[in-house]
């Protein structure tokens, strides 16, 4: 400051403070206050405080927000500072985090200009802001500036050039780059006409430091043959162009997405702390004195839900691993998010009394837009398959589908109103205990002349094998079955199955929106499963798996689950199962991650571990795996839907494997098994691509399948199809 | 527009029978509504939906577990319940007991229509409809596809199936309608109808309190399952020209149709 006398340092409000009181100084803070003022006067504008009035009215939420508080802390501040979420997708991820850290060190630069200039030096008349310090400061800034220039850039490229299809475009994303591209070019210049002005005179005693400020430095060079009066001049009028640029982008944030600074912290503060996305839990008591069920009713969502909404930034990475989506059908699940948010703000202006109170208004009195239909179509709540693809991509941990099973339960069990074809599905259900609508007294029939040990014979056994509906009645999955069990025969393992004591898993059903059979389904299963004292169990279905060791526990049943996968990775590392006999013909082989396996469950390695220790055929990956992996289509009850709408998401997938160059591709899910297989034949790709669950591979290494030892052998294909 | 609608509690089509003499193991089967009386029901309600008034009364003759069924007419929408429940039926009740022991308990209810499914798909003997009309005095339209009513209630227009093609034809009020598939598409039952099902009143009567003997007509000698269905086989050879040479000696040498 004037005065400090510091010689490697520079003057903070140099060429803006005229002489005497500085009246420049008062102005810049009467206009930060004004700033703030706008800032919170466009929260209000923007409808933000109405919005917020519905939020704080609305219901608590069944999941625990903020339990553990300070463990939620530092996940915020590490998701954060660290792009957790955001870098999965690096391109992105990257520019994202080069905005956000120029953005961080040059506040951090402001702060301590601020300090300096502002408190320490008026008060203690200490000039910090000197030699080394000053210079690295220096440095950092300009570094990290240039970096957020970078990272502008790039998300420019994207906005422009490369124009993914799930981008948004609505007019303030038009601004926001070129905005903060003037604010952070402005600041280079300002600095350049400083630099110009006082430090290229050789006598200046920064001059041998001029470099410590390469940006600026550079930039300099351009004003060279300015005069000083050009140079302040200048500098004058772009000094206030870049204060009153940064402080209209404080104000913009109120109006723009990018309230998404202030919200996506908060949303990943409260995120949900469970190991799946949950999905509201509806006590078996509700099923005796509740009068409605699921959601038909803004109000009827918890505040959390709702709160989601304004945490969305609308950056579409949900919408770009959307199997829906990408398959032309109507749902995209960002749009649901802001659809609910504008139904939302409507249904809030509306609900405002008089006093601008919040009034949550009787079903019969509300006359407006219905919130299915009109805020969310039918066709788009129907289209989900529950993947979880887009809970697993939100950078602002929003659950997108878990908003749409509460109104496909409102549509099921209030309307009776869902997809025609069913209707069969929910009567085999609940007559045969299965979605095929075979007789119950048939599901043992696969194991016939297999002797599989039978735990009513039995009495007791260290694992159930729950083989699921599609093992017991699907001929494709059947095969899959059996394959298992004798694999687990030749393993030694004490398993049994319940035979036709066992009942569906209802995980179609829940996911459909028929809590009330599912509960059923599932109680039926719990009760047979404690009358026998089981305690670990296997399933084939990643679906089961996902039902029995999660869901199960809300309604009284503590079991613990294995998918099958888990065990033959297990027994192959323990040489239980030899893998003796290479398998011919597989070719190079690529894996399908089960959603429910994968995203939901994070089993990723076992299955692959499995498919080396084969050692029959190089693994790839296809396009998208793991944690990215794209839907079969089958998952939320779509494996009983026609998929009318769009293109087809098991072609999707198959084309996926097709083009990672793969001939065998490899499921551990039977619903995955049977879509791939379809996708396959529909595709005409016979000849290049084959299907197997890892299980039917497994068996045949171990020399467990008498018939070949050849991957699509003749037999083995006929009874395929 | 006030409806009767007699249905039938059957075995589901998928369960596992069993035979056992003259009739079937009941036990570990699943038991239905019929599914033709699920039109049934469905038009009834549809019927009362669209004229916004009446009442749509079950009518069910059989044993104690027959109130499921019952019980999931009322959830599909239904207002009251007859269930006839009397040991003297369970064994003999063929087509002409059960139509005289309905028309003895739909003579105290008020109705412009009585509907019941075509036939039900235990022992698809088809023939109650027209005996309950007949034993009532009113007419009766089997088969039915689609069903209009006059506003005044007086005569409904009737779509029936015939043999290759359909019939429309006039009848007065009050008649019997026999539902024939495609006459609708019958709902899945609501919660909250399930739940108001359970507190519908149910009124259970006997042969006695209806004033009727069982008098059956035919009686069951024997009953037997169909044969096992053979397991197909497949055609297999190295292209089209050599599996379809293999169908041909197949079709000679094993079927020996060709
Ligand atoms: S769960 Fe899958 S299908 Fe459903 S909205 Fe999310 S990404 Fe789309
Ligand atoms: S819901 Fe999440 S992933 Fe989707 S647009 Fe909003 S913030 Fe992005």
């Amino acid at each position: 400051m004037h005065g400090s006398g510091a010689e490697i340092s520079r003057e903070v409000f140099w060429n803006i403070l005229g002489p005497g009181f500085p009246t420049e100084q008062v102005l810049l803070y009467v206009l930060v206050v004004i700033a703030f003022l706008l800032f919170f006067h466009g929260l209000a504008r923007s409808g933000f405080f109405t919005r917020m009035k519905a939020i704080t009215s609305a219901k608590g939420s069944d999941v625990e927000r903020v339990n553990n508080p300070w463990d939620r802390f530092w996940y915020m501040v590490t998701d954060v500072f660290g792009h957790r979420k955001i870098l999965r997708e690096p391109y992105q991820g990257v520019f994202h985090l080069f905005i956000f850290w120029g953005f961080v060190a040059l506040a951090i630069t402001t702060a301590i200009v601020f300090l300096q200039a502002d408190i320490i030096w008026p008060i203690w008349h200490v000039w910090f802001m000197e030699g080394n310090f000053y210079l690295g400061l220096s440095l950092f800034a300009d570094v990290f500036g240039l970096v957020a220039i970078v990272g502008i850039l790039m998300a420019m490229a994207r906005r422009y050039f490369m124009k993914p299809k799930w981008l948004d475009e609505k007019g303030e994303d038009k601004v926001i780059l070129w905005f903060i591209l003037a604010i952070l070019v402005t600041g280079f210049v300002v600095e350049a006409l400083r630099i110009q002005a006082t430090e290229t005179d050789p006598a200046s005693p920064m001059n041998p430091y001029i470099w410590f400020s390469p940006v600026g430095r550079t930039i300099a060079f351009l004003f060279s043959g300015m005069s000083m009066d050009a140079l302040r001049d200048t500098h004058v009028v772009l000094w206030w162009t870049h204060v009153l640029g940064a402080l209209g982008f404080i104000v913009f944030i109120a109006y723009s997405k990018l309230l998404h600074i202030i919200m996506t912290p908060v949303n990943i503060f409260l995120r949900p702390d469970t190991p799946q996305p949950p999905i509201r839990v509806m006590p078996p008591e509700m099923f005796e004195n509740a009068e409605t069920f699921g959601i038909h009713n803004l109000e009827e969502y918890s505040w959390k839900d709702l709160f989601d909404t304004e945490a969305c930034m609308r950056c579409g990475r949900c919408v770009e691993v959307c199997p829906a989506f990408n398959t032309d059908k109507p749902l995209l699940p960002r749009d649901v998010i802001q659809n609910l948010r504008t139904y939302m703000e409507n249904k809030a202006k509306f609900a405002l009394d008089a006093d601008g109170n919040y009034r949550i208004i009787p079903d019969e009195e509300y006359t407006g837009p219905a919130l299915i239909g009109d805020g969310i179509e039918k066709d788009t709540i129907w289209a989900c398959t529950t993947c979880m693809a887009c809970v697993e991509a939100c950078p602002a941990y929003i659950l997108q589908f878990p908003k749409l099973i509460d109104l496909r339960r409102y549509l099921v069990m209030m309307e009776s109103d869902f997809p025609a074809e069913v209707m069969d599905v929910f009567k085999g259900m609940e007559n045969n205990s299965n979605p095929w609508s075979i007789g119950a007294h048939s599901r043992a029939d696969w194991a016939k002349g297999l002797d599989v040990p039978l735990l009513s014979e039995k009495g007791e056994a260290e694992y159930l094998f729950y083989v699921g509906c599609a093992g017991a009645f699907d001929d494709l999955n059947k095969k899959v079955a059996v394959s298992l069990v004798k694999i687990f025969k030749a393993a030694g393992l004490d398993f049994a199955i319940l035979g036709t004591e066992e009942g569906c898993c209802g995980d179609s059903a829940k996911k459909i929106g028929n809590e009330y059979v599912y509960q059923a389904l599932a109680m039926a299963n719990i009760e047979t499963f404690k009358a026998y004292n089981v305690s670990k169990i296997i399933t084939m279905c990643p679906h089961g798996y996902t039902v029995l060791k999660h869901d199960y526990k809300e309604l009284g049943g503590s079991f613990q689950v294995f998918h099958y996968t888990e065990i033959l990775d297990k027994l192959i590392k323990q040489g239980k199962i030899t893998l003796k006999q290479p398998i011919e013909n597989l070719g190079t082989i690529t894996y399908h991650d089960s959603c429910y396996l994968g995203r939901y469950n994070k089993i990723y390695d076992q299955p692959r571990d499995i498919l080396k220790a084969l050692k029959s055929g190089s693994l790839v990956e296809m396009k998208s795996h793991h944690a990215k992996s794209f839907c079969c289509g089958a998952g939320g009850g779509r494996m009983w839907m026609e998929e009318d709408l769009g293109t087809r998401i098991n072609q999707k997938r198959t084309q996926e494997a097709e083009a990672s160059g793969a001939k065998t591709i490899c499921t551990a899910c039977p619903f995955c098994y049977t879509m791939i297989s379809d996708g396959i034949k529909e595709l005409d790709l016979s000849e290049k691509l084959q299907a197997f669950d890892i299980a039917q591979l497994v068996a045949k290494a171990a020399g467990l399948d008498q018939k070949t030892n050849k991957a699509g052998g003749e037999g083995e294909q006929e009874a395929a199809n | 527009m006030n409806t009767v609608v007699c249905i039938k509690q059957v075995p589901d089509t998928e369960t596992l029978i069993k035979v056992q003499g003259a009739g079937i193991v009941t036990e570990g089967i699943k038991w239905v509504m019929n599914p033709y009386d699920e039109f049934a029901v469905e038009e009834a309600l549809q019927q009362k939906e669209k004229m916004k008034a009446g009442a749509v009364t079950i009518v069910s003759l059989g044993p104690d577990r027959a109130i499921e069924a019952i019980r999931t007419g009322l959830a599909m929408g239904a207002d009251t319940a007859v269930h006839i429940n009397d040991a003297a039926f369970y064994e003999k009740a063929d087509p002409y007991a059960t139509a005289a022991v309905l028309a003895a308990a739909v003579k105290g209810l008020q109705y412009d229509a009585i509907f019941l499914g075509k036939q039900a798909i235990d022992d698809d003997s088809a023939q109650v409809p027209a005996m309950l009309a007949e034993m009532l005095g009113i007419p009766v339209v089997t088969m039915v596809v689609k069903f209009e009513v006059a506003p005044d209630k007086s005569k409904a227009t009737v779509t029936r199936e015939i043999e290759g093609g359909q019939a429309v034809v006039e009848v007065p009020l009050p008649a019997v309608f026999s539902a024939q598939k495609g006459l609708n598409e019958p709902r899945y039952a609501s919660l909250p109808g399930i739940m108001k099902a359970k507190k519908k009143p149910v009124d259970v009567k006997t042969a006695a309190d209806l004033g009727v003997s069982v008098d059956p007509k035919t009686v069951v000698k024997e009953m037997t399952l169909p044969p096992a269905r053979q397991a197909g086989k497949i055609i297999t050879g190295d292209d089209a020209a050599a599996k379809a040479k293999e169908l041909a000696r197949v079709l000679h040498e094993e079927v020996k149709i060709v």
